[in-house]
């Protein structure tokens, strides 16, 4: 069931949502997919008979009585949240983050913490220390990551709404593995308060949905100024679920000139073409945009992620909270054997490549570089709108792939996230949506907008799904 | 990147390896730099760093103390504390 | 460079302090949690300054407002923008693993001081972070953490290498300690480490051009200390350098009890703070009205205080700069000028009040000293109620019980004895009964003229008013 549906019954009181929180539950606890890390039943119901009691209260709420899964990136009070590590397996955060504030105030209620790549590092679930998410299109493949449980949760029809972060895509990628629409909105909409940080610079919480409706009702909730987050932007005077219907009229595309020559997967490209001329079609015109430095983002992306998040992980040493190790002999004996027992191998390689960057006689070869290069990006992105007003191009490289790929060539990993890093590297917002089917899974296309443009990717992607079923395919 | 640079690299994370290991994980480390040396091609002395995506100016909170003392809580979320303190393996210093 | 007197054998010692000043705010320099010292352990601990996953910084505008306020009193150059970056390290007392500070672009620059007519320059002062406090005394094999301190607010002023021996180190700490103290920027207590003192010294020849290697020496916790850190630093430095040894560029610690410093011990890998800036806080842009706002808030400077002392109470340079030295003392003098004369308050408060707190080695309040009684006891001493001499021991019993010296003056019968009568008929009988010393005064013997003084004191157990028993004696004795 879609969003929209959803949310109508229980506004027509067709649904209570304690009954729409007991079908997610049946549905959580049927799943095999291990999508997720907990679920707190006893809570979601009480929740929805508070909601349920407050009729009146949420009825036009954005969220209203809907269940909802978070990533569990997000604090929850009194709830653990493990950001998918053991380190922080016994974790029960003291506060709520702000994104879990607002999407409780809108009327949803949280059913569960979704799965995760440990500290958001992975780019297909497969680095959690609960273990790896399966694919609901194929439980042989990788959701993506590292929003993969929250992707799933969305696909697998467990919730019609879900939070996810994307540091270099990882809302966007599993979106588009798993044929759902998934938004990264501009750098600063979404408050960072509460949310555990992987690489502070890029880091956005944004939402996960079968369509742009659902992204839309769900950013409204998000979506807020944060006194206690100094990158928190004021939020623009704009309701993207009214906005959904405005005509932007005739827009200028840029797509991107030789794109097949980054490597993209034949049917990919091929959806790709035929949502161009879909495009087209609804009055749009397509513009060829140069943009060959977009494969540098990667070297940038790969320093500057691994020296934030070296630092951003040094609170987890085993004194004030999560994991401690046995071996306690000395105080260095115990952050070296906390970190290395209660971190995984991505997450150590990670802290281990940002440490080097930032580390004398490297940083200006690497760190400051890196910075330049995302200087260089940005400046790129900013003389492309000057021409157009949104850029059109591939989610992905692939398709869904195999578990344990990564093992034999981390690299090519990396390089999965070639189209989606540049936009958080210059903190603009982007929109993945599944635009075509093929091998029988999903395909997604996203679209760049400039700075808090997220109500223009949202209707123009809305308008494309009024005209086209493939976010209406479920596994 | 040879082994005595690891150890320091290993040393400053506060992560530790068995030797056994080293070789394996100067190679995994080497492997990204592969990717991430394309870079170094680009002369992009004219350009100043970018830390931020949006280039904000700051803010600032007025200097108004909460009386927030959540003591009870924090220290029972520690690994190991008595009705006071965090505790730690002795610090020799 | 070299000036003479402070070379040591040959040797011309140079010093640069870095000091760090705790700023008075309500609250720390990133958290909304209380800044106060004392406090039970861990209860003024925000989710912020326990590091939790998740949390972020936002800066405090008063933490701010005191750089400036200092980067104003210093002359120095206030930041259009400033960084904070993030210096990273693990230790147990710093929760995030690493310290919020600022390395390129601090609030404040290039600032100079006037230490005893000469100029030591400001390199920069920065904010930053102060860590929480590990202690290792509670148990015997684990060390506890106190993160009340965690995340309050830090100026660290850094001198250039401008001063040239202990001495001169001290002043110049002192010229520091009352620019923060006058303005309210800190409360300077060295014993409560809310003012801390890194040393970095080297020795050189006088001729030589380059600076020699410098040793750090660690927080040093007391003014005295300071001198003796710094003295025996030197004097270490000499004899290692004139054995044919190196010095070595190392951070050592002074040892107060054995009054020695020693290596820290060296770590197997050298640290490396891996400084970059600290993403979750952008660029703070300081405008021109924010300074502005600052200055017009601004107490009076040491310097601005002595010139309106001399002008608005009459006084001399040295009184001026004496009542000034400490704001304490100058706020004190000014409440006590409301009421009482000024040239006769500055006169007991630079001589017996000083003395009293030298001596027992108290600030004026902290003693039982207040304007209140202070007035009184000038009163008294103007009206002729009791003489200098007496206003001593009213004073001595005002230091020791915290009375109001009308009480005490009441109390001990102290009053002078001004009544030309009373003291004219005491006086005669004086030279009744010492008719041989009357003999030989009269035949020229003027100096005895102290000896009928004395008795007419003897008699009147000090109360009686010295001028008058003058002019009454010699006009009796003229007779």
């Amino acid at each position: 069931m879609n969003f929209k549906e959803q949310r109508d019954l229980f506004r027509t009181k067709k649904v209570s949502a304690k009954e729409a929180v007991q079908e997610s539950i049946k549905k959580i606890n049927g799943d095999n997919l291990n999508i997720f890390i907990n679920s707190f039943q006893s809570e979601a119901l009480k929740q929805a008979e508070f909601i349920d009691n407050n009729f009146d209260k949420f009825k036009d709420a954005p969220l209203s009585g809907v269940p909802i899964a978070h990533k569990d990136i997000f604090c929850t009070k009194g709830l653990p949240t493990t950001c998918g590590s053991k380190m922080l397996e016994n974790f029960v955060p003291p506060y709520d983050s702000t994104v879990i504030h607002n999407c409780n105030e809108a009327g949803s209620v949280m059913v569960g913490k979704t799965n995760m790549d440990e500290f958001a590092m992975g780019s297909s679930n497969e680095t959690s220390y609960f273990g790896p998410v399966s694919n609901p299109w194929n439980s042989d493949l990788v959701p993506g990551g590292s929003s993969g449980g929250a992707a799933a949760c969305v696909a697998a029809d467990i919730t019609s709404i879900s939070t996810g972060t994307d540091t270099g895509g990882s809302i966007r990628q599993p979106a588009a593995l798993c044929g759902v629409t998934g938004l990264k909105p501009t750098y600063g909409l979404v408050s960072r308060w509460g949310m555990i940080a992987f690489c502070s610079s890029m880091d956005q919480a944004g939402p996960f949905s079968r369509d742009a409706f659902g992204c839309a009702a769900l950013l409204d909730a998000m979506a807020s100024y944060d006194s206690k987050d100094s990158t928190s932007t004021e939020r623009p005077d704009k309701n993207f679920e009214n906005l959904l219907a405005k005509d932007f009229g005739s827009l200028k595309i840029g797509v991107i000139k030789d794109i097949d020559n980054f490597g993209i997967n034949p049917d990919v490209m091929q959806s790709y073409e035929v949502s161009k001329t879909v495009l087209s079609a609804l009055g749009h015109e397509l513009k060829e945009v140069d943009f060959s430095e977009l494969s540098t983002g990667i070297c940038s992306y790969y320093v500057i992620a691994p020296a934030e998040c070296s630092s951003n992980l040094s609170r987890f040493d085993g004194v004030k909270y999560g994991y401690r190790a046995s071996d306690q002999k000395d105080i260095s004996k115990l952050y070296m054997e906390t970190r290395s027992e209660a971190f995984g191998d991505e997450v150590k390689k990670r802290i281990l490549i940002g440490t080097h960057v930032l580390s004398a006689g490297f940083y200006d070869a690497y760190y400051l570089q890196a910075q330049k290069v995302r200087r260089m990006i940005k400046n790129k992105f900013e003389s492309i709108f000057k021409d157009v007003d949104l850029i059109f191009m591939p989610t992905t490289l692939d398709q869904a792939f195999e578990k344990n790929r990564e093992s034999n060539d981390p690299n090519r990993m990396y390089k999965e996230d070639l189209l989606t890093i540049p936009a958080n590297l210059a903190g603009l917002p982007a929109i993945s949506f599944p635009n075509g089917f093929k091998n029988n899974l999903p395909i997604g296309g996203q679209f760049v907008g400039n700075y808090f443009s997220e109500d223009l990717l949202l209707a123009t992607t809305n308008r494309i799904q009024e005209v086209s079923d493939w976010h209406k395919m479920t596994p | 990147m040879d082994k005595i640079e690891l150890k320091n690299l290993l040393f400053l994370a506060r992560i530790s390896a068995d030797e056994k290991e080293h070789t394996k994980i100067i190679e995994k480390l080497k492997n990204t730099f592969d990717l991430i040396d394309e870079m170094q091609d680009l002369d992009l002395s004219d350009l100043e760093p970018l830390n931020n995506p949006l280039e904000l100016n700051n803010v600032s909170r007025e200097d108004v103390n909460n009386d927030r003392n959540s003591k009870g809580e924090f220290l029972n979320n520690s690994p190991e504390s008595d009705e006071d303190y965090f505790l730690v393996p002795k610090i020799i210093e | 460079m070299a000036q003479n007197d402070t070379i040591i054998k040959g040797w011309q010692p140079v010093i640069g302090l870095e000091v760090h000043v705790q700023l008075m705010t309500n609250t720390k320099l990133f958290s909304p949690a209380k800044n106060k010292f004392g406090e039970d352990a861990n209860t003024l601990v925000d989710l912020i300054d326990m590091g939790l996953p998740g949390v972020l910084p936002v800066l405090n505008e008063g933490a701010m407002k005191q750089g400036i306020k200092f980067g104003l009193a210093t002359s120095a150059k206030i930041a259009k923008t400033m960084i904070f970056d993030r210096k990273n390290y693990f230790y147990p007392d710093l929760p995030k693993g690493y310290q919020i500070t600022q390395l390129h672009f601090p609030i404040v620059k290039d600032g100079v001081v006037d230490v005893n007519g000469k100029e030591i320059r400001i390199h920069q002062a920065h904010l930053e972070e102060d860590a929480g406090k590990s202690m290792h005394d509670k148990y015997d094999n684990k060390s506890v953490i106190d993160l009340n301190r965690s995340g309050v607010p830090l100026l660290e002023i850094v001198s250039e290498p401008d001063i040239r021996s202990a001495a001169e180190a001290v002043d110049y700490l002192k010229k520091i300690h009352q620019i923060i103290t006058y303005l309210d920027i800190s409360d300077g207590n060295m014993s409560q480490g809310s003012m801390r003192c890194d040393a970095n010294i080297s020795i050189m020849r006088p001729e030589a051009e380059e600076y020699g290697t410098r040793a750090e020496i660690k927080n040093i916790n007391s003014f005295k200390f300071v001198e003796k850190a710094i003295n025996f630093e030197i004097k270490r430095q000499i004899k290692l350098l004139e054995n044919g040894g190196t010095v070595e560029q190392e951070t050592r610690l002074y040892d107060s009890v054995k009054d020695e410093t020693r290596s820290m011990r060296t770590k197997e890998f050298a640290n490396d703070y891996r400084y970059f800036p600290c993403p979750d806080l952008v660029p703070t842009n300081i405008s021109p009205e924010l300074i502005e706002e600052v200055r017009k808030d601004m107490d009076e400077l040491p310097e601005e205080k002595e010139a309106r002392f001399r002008s608005e109470y009459n006084l001399g340079d040295y009184e001026a700069q004496v009542l000034c030295s400490e704001k304490t003392t100058a706020n004190f003098y000014e409440e006590v000028c409301k009421v009482s004369d000024p040239a006769l308050s500055a006169k007991w408060i630079i001589g017996e009040v000083n003395a009293l707190l030298n001596k027992h080695d108290v600030s004026l309040n902290e003693s039982n000293i207040n304007t209140k009684n202070f007035s009184n006891l000038i009163l008294k001493i103007k009206d002729g109620t009791i003489s200098g001499k007496i206003a001593k021991e009213v004073l001595e019993e005002m230091w020791e019980e915290g009375s109001d010296p009308i009480e005490i003056i009441k109390s001990k019968g102290l009053e002078q004895i001004s009544d030309e009568g009373e003291l004219e008929a005491i006086a005669q009988a004086v030279i009744d009964n010492n008719s041989s010393q009357v003999e030989a005064y009269k035949s020229g013997k003027d100096k005895l003229f102290g000896f009928f003084v004395g008795q007419v004191m003897k008699e009147t157990q000090g109360k009686a008013n010295p001028g008058a028993v003058n002019q009454i004696l010699k006009k009796l004795l003229a007779n």
